[in-house]
């Protein structure tokens, strides 16, 4: 594990939505580890591959089972 | 040692919080795109190799926990906890099966068949990180997938949208009922472990990592159908 290493500009520059989080979001991005942070830039991508082809629907939602 | 307060694990739901957008957008591509009467059948056998490593993941850190109950403070009440949910999961591979039984999937070939690597990647990791690091990982990855869990409304979209027999959509059914009460139960007795930073690292680096890997298995089923 390695400690934080960026600021909310290179969260900004991932494509993180930083002005629209909380302060209290926003510290907790800040403390992220470089695991953390290159984990959710994974997920940020698999985000940014599909597009707005479909919207997430509120009802219609959910695929994880357990 | 250092061991975690409340504000810690509010930090991973935070952290776990980020990766919804994403998992919305795949499930939703998932349910949304045209073809799902092909897809859903695909989706369940992708689904049946992720859940029927459920009980056997629960057990196998309930026996870890058991080795080391004597020195680790979080072992005890993790064990306990996962006998209970053990119990409360059990079977849950059976309503699966049955559901591709009516849709009239092959299940002797269906249940010999190799999980996908994606499937492999996603459990996996688990099977590692319990046995060669510490079980309370699990948690992250039960806290993802009955956090990300089926909506109430979802069986009847499969139904009404694939055009499949009510008989066909029990486990989405069933899980819409139970997960979300299982959800907050995993982040309630996180907020109770008195984990060290290190521990509540590991749960949130297996958290996710079952996010990033669930959507890739989403895209995967929509990709082959």
């Amino acid at each position: 594990m390695t400690g934080p290493s960026h600021t909310l500009a290179d969260l900004e520059a991932h494509g993180f939505p930083v002005g629209a989080l909380t302060g209290e979001q926003r510290e907790v991005l800040l403390g992220l580890t470089t695991e953390e942070l290159a984990l959710l830039i994974d997920v940020k991508a698999r985000l940014d591959e599909v597009g707005p082809e479909v919207q997430a629907h509120s009802e219609v939602a959910g695929a994880a089972l357990f | 040692m250092d061991r975690t307060s409340g504000g810690s694990i509010a930090a991973v739901r935070i952290k776990l919080a980020l990766t919804k957008p994403a998992l919305q957008a795949a499930a939703a591509r998932l349910w949304q795109l045209p073809g799902l009467a092909q897809r859903y059948p695909a989706y369940l056998c992708a689904m049946h190799g992720v859940i029927r490593a459920s009980v056997p993941l629960m057990e196998l850190a309930a026996r870890r926990c058991a080795d080391r109950a004597a020195d680790d403070p979080v072992a005890g009440p993790l064990r306990q906890y996962l006998l209970r949910h053990i119990e409360q999961e059990r079977g849950h591979d059976d309503w699966l099966l049955a559901d591709l039984a009516t849709l009239g999937c092959d299940l002797p070939r269906r249940v010999a068949a190799q999980p996908s690597p994606t499937v492999a990647r996603l459990a996996g990791a688990q099977y590692y990180w319990i046995e060669h690091y510490h079980p309370v990982a699990l948690m992250g990855y039960i806290a993802v997938l009955e956090g990300n869990a089926p909506t109430p409304e979802l069986g009847d979209w499969i139904v009404r949208t694939a055009g499949v027999p009510e008989g066909a959509v029990r486990t989405a059914r069933e899980h819409a009922e139970l997960d979300t009460r299982h959800a907050e139960a995993a982040f309630h007795l996180l907020e109770a472990l008195p984990l060290t930073a290190a521990q509540t690292n590991a749960v949130t680096i297996s958290g996710l990592h079952t996010a990033e890997t669930l959507i890739r298995l989403f895209a995967d089923v929509v990709r082959a159908t």
